[in-house]
């Protein structure tokens, strides 16, 4: 009874994972192919479209730029969220829930709507924001809010902030040594797992990065999205490196917040 | 002039007063415990005096500083936590050592201080573990290690015992007890176990709805309970208001008494008592529970209700519940007690 309970769940579960897997399989074979047009099979197999993806300067300079502004909006988010994390942990914890609820805010609002708002309202801004990374990197550092802020927060939880800090200043450190001694070091893994988690989401962004900043500043997003009338094997190419690591970064992710090493 | 000495500390959480106008002295070298049930205060009393819990009135003196207002790095005092609060990034050794590098202690000396720590708190061998490799009483003997190293004027201990299990935590207290009587380190000890607190201390303060209720070395504390409260916390006191007590053994009925349940006897035919006791009193055995070397009984005397303890002398010896006995109670014993506790002693 309970092996053919087991072979449905089983059954159940690779069907979903296969019908899911499916697209990205097609997309994989066709990114690899060098004509796939009536046939059931391929005409052949090429290296032909990633080689050309590589060459293709405008391809990595967005990557490129996707890389920067997805990892200074962490930065940002790093710096600014983990002193605050800390005074509320140690010195307001009533303030966590509140926090909680202002984190969150960023989401209450479709992104097609709030960058209409943002549009408008960095339209009038005593210096130019919009089509500029900055106001992208501004955007995405209120998503990345929320990831930040939980994992960091989870963190403080389980290492005991306020013994660790009341510990260190009994043993004579000052609130900032008691800091970078103690409590930086315990983050890491929180930190880590946040940073890889939070980069696999910013980097498939695509409204935001369309909408404030387009090829004024084109991200990989934005170039996938310019690239849609060329080959669909050279599209497929360009689909599965994203594809490949955002899987790396989420799987890195996953792994270090897993983990006990650390 | 006292080594420690304490003066009108209060502290408040908005309008939940957690403590008010303590006051006490303690000598060089003394182990002080405060025994409380949870929620007495004595926990924020503890932190109050390391400086981490702003207190709204108070003087503190040690070694007749004023330290009232000074910050916990400048007061020289170490704390052992209930949760160990080691650093988890750090090994057993760089734990230990950790305090002696904030004061820029040279390198050589504090090698040799942490080894003779190391030593003195039998954790030798694990200087390179991490604190997630080491069993609960190992973690709390780097904890007490790391407090002692700085060499603190005063050591406080936040119930450190209370999350091991049996076994370590009778071990511990005793190694606890013999390292302070080693370093003559005056030593306050806070917890809710009162067996703990008579094993170990020199004197106890014991502490009732932020108050100190009671104060004195654990006999008198225990021999002597000022009020109701402080004989049911110590012991398994019996309690006769003024009516009963002055119905059951003719007294003048203005004070409550306390009894000990040892300080009652079941009478046996043919043995003589001491002319301190009282005629045996008729009573029912209602309950009896084994303790191991004691057996505990529970006895009506019409509708009072009487718990005495008598020694397990032999598994014949045990008493039927229903049965009926006649119950001495040694009149030297009767402890005068009030029946509220807001009377400090």
């Amino acid at each position: 009874m309970q092996n053919a309970n087991l072979l449905y769940h089983k059954t159940v579960v690779y069907s979903i994972i296969s019908l899911l897997a499916l697209p990205i399989a097609a997309t994989l074979i066709y990114s690899f192919s060098s004509r796939w047009g009536a046939t059931i099979l391929p005409d052949g197999f090429t290296l032909k479209w990633y080689g050309q993806l590589f060459s293709d300067i405008r391809f990595l300079e967005a990557f490129g730029r996707s890389l920067l502004v997805c990892i200074t909006a962490l930065l940002l988010a790093l710096v600014l969220v983990i002193p605050l994390a800390f005074v509320v942990f140690y010195y307001y914890p009533g303030y966590d829930r509140l926090m909680n609820v202002l984190i969150l805010l960023p989401f209450a609002v479709p992104p097609v709507v709030s960058s209409v708002g943002l549009l408008q309202f960095y339209a009038d801004a005593p210096f130019p924001m919009l089509g500029t990374p900055w106001i992208l990197i501004g955007t995405y550092f209120t998503i990345a809010l929320p990831f930040i802020y939980r994992a960091i927060a989870n963190n403080f939880m389980a290492i005991n902030l306020k013994d660790l800090v009341d510990a260190a200043h009994l043993l004579g450190a000052s609130t900032p040594k008691a800091f970078f001694h103690i409590i930086l070091p315990n983050l890491k893994k929180g930190v880590l797992a946040s940073m890889f988690l939070s980069f696999s989401f910013l980097l498939g962004e695509f409204v935001f990065a369309n909408i404030l900043v387009g090829t004024r500043y084109e991200t990989l997003q934005v170039y996938l999205y310019n690239m849609r009338q060329t080959s669909g094997h050279f599209t497929s190419a360009l689909v599965m490196t994203y594809f490949f690591f955002i899987f790396i970064c989420t799987w890195l992710g996953s792994r270090i917040s897993k983990s006990n090493a650390l | 002039m006292s080594y420690v000495s304490v003066e009108g500390l209060s502290k408040a959480f908005g309008q939940n007063q957690v403590f008010s106008d303590i006051g006490f002295t303690i000598e060089q070298g003394e182990f002080i415990t405060l025994l409380g049930p949870s929620g007495c205060g004595k926990s924020t009393l503890l932190r109050s005096i390391a400086g981490l819990n702003p207190v709204d009135s108070s003087s503190l003196t040690v070694a007749g500083q004023e330290i009232t207002h000074l910050a916990p790095q400048k007061r020289e005092i170490g704390m052992v936590f209930q949760s160990y609060a080691l650093f988890p990034n750090m090994s057993v050794s760089d734990n230990i050592a950790f305090g002696l590098k904030m004061k820029s202690v040279p390198a050589e000396e504090m090698a040799r201080k942490v080894s003779r720590i190391i030593e003195l708190v039998e954790l030798k061998g694990k200087e390179d573990c991490y604190p997630h490799q080491l069993s609960g009483g190992q973690c709390q003997r780097v904890a007490l290690a790391r407090a002692l190293v700085v060499e603190p004027r005063i050591l406080l201990l936040d119930e450190p015992l209370s999350a091991l299990d049996a076994k370590i935590r009778k071990n511990l207290r005793i190694q606890i007890r013999a390292i302070q009587k080693e370093l003559n380190l005056t030593t306050i000890f806070v917890t809710h176990d009162q067996e703990e607190a008579m094993l170990m201390s020199d004197r106890i303060f014991l502490m009732h709805g932020g108050r100190i209720v009671q104060s004195g070395t654990p006999e008198s504390i225990y021999t002597q309970p000022a009020n109701a409260f402080v004989a049911g916390f110590m012991g398994h006191y019996n309690i006769l208001d003024k009516d009963s007590a002055a119905e059951l053994f003719g007294l003048n009925g203005t004070q409550s008494i306390a009894i000990r349940p040892e300080a009652i006897y079941i009478q046996e035919p043919g043995r003589a008592y001491s002319e301190h006791m009282t005629q045996p009193t008729p009573a029912i055995i209602k309950d009896h529970q084994l303790l191991g070397n004691v057996i505990r009984y529970k006895a009506m005397i019409g509708q009072q209700e009487i718990t005495l303890d008598a020694l397990n002398r032999s598994a014949g010896h045990l008493i039927p519940v229903g049965s009926s006995v006649g119950l001495l109670f040694d009149r030297q014993e009767f402890q005068p007690v009030s029946l509220s506790v807001s009377t400090p002693a």
